[in-house]
């Protein structure tokens, strides 16, 4: 029998570029069949647009993923290095878009550039298929996307106004920053000035609007747990990252005092970790960050969280590629909760997002948005868009 | 309206879809809670279930259950219900499912069955985890045709394009037997075999039946040489308390996997197995849907999964226990010991996870009258391996055609328990 050890310990998202240069040479040797009888799903060309938001400074990277059938497909991703650009590329160039999960086995070394593979094949595979990427995969299992959206401001002032602001977007959920961390263990005075801004937020946006409160890992166990606790009866929907992902004795302390849910995993990329959160029962909502990830990945982790009857709420901090895979992606699982749209406050900000997929908006209405409609990501990409707001230095 | 159309698509001709027969859908109710999809499903409706009792023998103790939907668009999906000794209970549990589907939109898979596994409310048995199965089984023959890619592509497949690693039952007595034995499974390149072990386990064995079960696996191995895998199943007819020991004996044989050591419903029975030796140890033909492999996996109890495509929930299920799985890296090694069309539907997903380890097939080296039957309805040599692998259609879908009228020949012939045997003192044992 094999001994149980715990993933976390190998908790890494630094992963050494010599491993990443022994992981490909191993998926490369391994004996991986070329594509042949779908000659025409054959990818061409891997090409990638490193972008950034005028304003906000938010940077993100579309991938665009050429087959030999003309059909072109579209991913999103965090900041992908050129030289694990050229890596991937030797490990997909010439193989069918089908095998998508053949290869994001091949390219788990490299996460960024593996979640943004699987998500344009996936829309090569729709826009084959004539199909939304959701029924692809078996959607769909729901209509419209419950969505959340983070605030920002540094002060209790900043974030109401900030709220006021994002309710017009017809978002009903909002992600809440804790104030910035001054001393590790600041007690009973970090909890009054955290209850404090949820109140004004409450007051602000009224019965109807709910939150998650984000420590972004910031904080100690110990105030993480003191403030789960305290905040039991403001029904946050979930505390996000409570404390680092370093111990899982920590995080079960946590878990174990409190009944506020606990969300976490926007630096997991292997399901192994979450498998070792649930079987400790010290998570509530599993948060796999979408351009880490990609929709397969993320699929697998939640058929994991469903035998355990947890739901999956992706991170999405990225463009608006990233938001139409992932309300594809939420209208294939059974166990989708909400997923978390990062709309910039800036009005140039999301003139860029908007023009990037050729005018779709991101938008809700009553707390959801509606599915993107038609083939593959069902998104037009503005391809003079991708080279407008291409980053210079890039 | 072209395949394109049920999509919403451009206009492109994919799979097999023809013009939809808008009339034969007009008298069929909408499913309860249809409707929240009409915006955002494909025009693909089922027009109607169909469910077949199929005897081979008309003594057969498993009748194969086979389900088929017919679709408004002229595609049609084929499904397995089998469930050994209990036909009638899952052709009628099928029926029940009636109108969950019937009128419905085939490609919204895992919406269906969340529906079947949820709104049934106490979850599911091996009845009703069997009837789900075909059900998912037919509605991803549906979806494969209707997109245009075999089912293994879907699922992001192949990860050997040569096809899907498996094996035979296959045994022998004597040196003769196991040197012919040999020298055929080298010839068609078959790189590992199944076989169980001799009679019935007292609670508590004595010396004569310990060394006579070892003995016969020992000869075993000496017979077939080192190179071929042996997977050995004991079918849960042994207690912890004989496993236990048993395990740990054949520990210098290299065994593939001892399977069922013990009966599955007690994960902590069987982890005091598993945690004294290091035979890996292979599970789960029993089981139903992916919740009930999660203890097996977090207590490290199992090496090896066997759900089968047939009772688990269908390819639904059986992929999203492959995930979990690979989480712990365990690997699968799908149980099919019904008929043709749920064998062929497990080698979809075999193709297409990256944790796939061997697929069975209840058959041995040379076809039998069975291996027949499969070949006159399918019109290839179904579940027979080539070079040691089962090849992978090339066809959407579930990738082969199959008429009703093929299946007439065959009627049902009634449902008949499984095989019953006794103790020396008349007692009930497992076989």
């Amino acid at each position: 029998m094999r001994f149980q050890q715990s993933n976390l310990t190998h908790l890494n998202p630094i992963v050494s570029r010599r491993s990443r240069l022994a992981a490909a040479t191993r998926a490369q040797t391994s004996a991986q069949p070329k594509a042949s009888r779908r000659d025409d799903l054959e990818i061409t060309d891997l090409r990638m647009f490193p972008l950034v938001e005028p304003v906000s400074r938010r940077r993100y990277t579309v991938l665009k993923v050429q087959t030999k059938s003309g059909i072109v497909g579209y991913g999103e991703t965090v900041v992908v290095h050129p030289e694990d650009l050229e890596l991937a590329k030797q490990l997909v160039l010439g193989r069918a878009a089908t095998a998508y999960e053949v290869l994001r086995q091949g390219l788990a070394a490299f996460p960024s550039l593996q979640a943004a593979v699987n998500m344009a094949l996936l829309d090569i595979l729709g826009q084959f298929s004539r199909a939304p990427i959701y029924q692809f995969l078996g959607g769909p299992t729901r209509n419209k996307a419950r969505v959340l959206m983070p605030l920002s401001g540094d002060s209790d002032g900043a974030l109401v106004a900030s709220l006021r602001g994002a309710q017009a977007t017809g978002i009903r959920a909002f992600v809440v920053p804790t104030p910035a961390s001054t001393a590790p263990n600041h007690g009973q005075s970090f909890v009054s000035v955290v209850r404090e801004r949820l109140e004004a937020l409450r007051t602000a946006g009224g019965e109807e609007v709910d939150f998650v409160l984000d420590a972004a890992g910031t904080l100690s166990p110990g105030d993480a747990a003191s403030l789960a606790a305290a905040l039991e009866r403001f029904h946050l929907l979930w505390f996000d990252e409570p404390c680092r992902l370093t111990s899982l004795t920590a995080l079960r302390k946590i878990a174990s005092e409190t009944v506020t849910p606990l969300g976490l995993g926007r630096h997991i990329y292997r399901s192994g970790d979450f498998q070792d959160l649930l079987r400790e029962d010290a998570i509530d909502v599993l948060r796999p960050d979408l351009a880490m990830n990609g929709l397969t990945q993320i699929r697998k982790m939640a058929a994991l969280a469903e035998s355990y009857y947890v739901a999956v709420a992706p991170f999405h901090a990225g463009g608006p590629i990233g938001t139409a895979a992932a309300l594809h992606l939420a209208a294939s699982l059974p166990n989708f909760f909400i997923q978390q749209i990062p709309i910039p406050v800036a009005e140039a900000d999301r003139k860029m997002r908007s023009d990037l997929v050729s005018g779709w908006e991101e938008r809700a209405q009553e707390g959801f948005a509606p599915l993107p409609a038609g083939s593959g990501l069902g998104v037009t990409i503005n391809e003079p868009a991708l080279e407008k707001y291409r980053l210079a230095d890039a | 309206m072209t395949a394109a159309g049920f999509m919403g698509g451009l206009g492109v001709e994919r799979g097999q879809a023809a013009e939809p027969t808008g009339n034969a859908i007009a008298n069929i109710p909408i499913p309860l809670g249809a409707a929240a999809f009409r915006d955002v499903g494909s025009k693909f409706k089922i027009t109607d279930m169909k469910v077949f009792g199929v005897s081979l023998t008309p003594d057969s103790d498993r009748p194969y259950v086979f389900v088929k939907f017919e679709t408004n668009a002229g595609i049609v999906g084929w499904g397995e219900s089998t469930l050994e000794g209990k036909a009638g209970a899952v052709m009628a549990c099928v029926k029940d499912f009636r109108e969950f589907i019937v009128g419905s939109d085939p490609m919204q898979v895992e919406h269906h069955w969340q529906s079947m596994y949820v709104h049934s409310f106490y979850r599911a048995g091996p009845v009703m985890g069997s009837a789900i199965s075909g059900i998912d089984q037919a509605l991803w023959d549906i979806r494969g045709k209707a997109l245009g890619l075999p089912v293994y592509r879907l699922l992001g497949g192949p990860f050997d394009s040569r096809g899907v690693r498996g094996y035979y039952h296959a045994s022998g007595r004597t040196r003769e037997e196991l040197a012919r034995l040999r020298e055929n499974l080298l010839k068609h390149g078959i790189t590992c075999i199944k076989t169980g072990i001799p009679g019935s386990y007292e609670w508590i064995e004595t010396h004569a039946t310990l060394r006579r079960a070892v003995r016969s696996l020992e000869t075993l191995r000496e017979g077939i040489g080192p190179e071929i895998d042996i997977g050995v199943d004991f079918h849960a007819k042994t207690s912890p308390s004989v496993a236990s020991i048993l395990v740990k004996e054949v520990e210098p044989l290299n065994l593939l996997f001892v399977e069922e050591p013990c009966p599955p419903e007690n994960v902590k029975a069987m982890a005091r197995i598993a945690k004294r030796s290091t035979t890996p140890i292979a599970t789960g033909e029993r089981l139903i849907a992916s919740y009930s492999c999660r203890e097996l996996i977090e207590l490290g109890v199992v090496d090896i999964l066997q759900t089968d495509i047939n009772h688990v929930g269908g390819i639904t299920a059986l992929w999203k226990v492959a995930a979990m799985a690979e989480a712990s890296g365990i690997t699968l090694a799908p149980h099919a010991c019904e008929g043709p069309i749920g064998g062929l539907a497990t080698l979809h997903v075999d193709a297409a996870i990256p944790n796939f380890l061997v697929q069975e097939v209840c058959s041995g080296i040379e076809p039998g009258p069975k291996e027949k039957v499969w070949e006159e309805w399918l019109g290839f040599p179904a579940m027979r391996m080539v070079n040691g692998r089962f090849p992978l259609p090339d066809k959407p879908g579930l990738g082969f055609d199959l008429s009703e009228a093929a299946l007439k020949k065959y009627p049902f012939g009634g449902t008949r328990p499984m095989a019953r045997v006794f103790h020396k003192d008349g007692s009930v044992a497992a076989w």
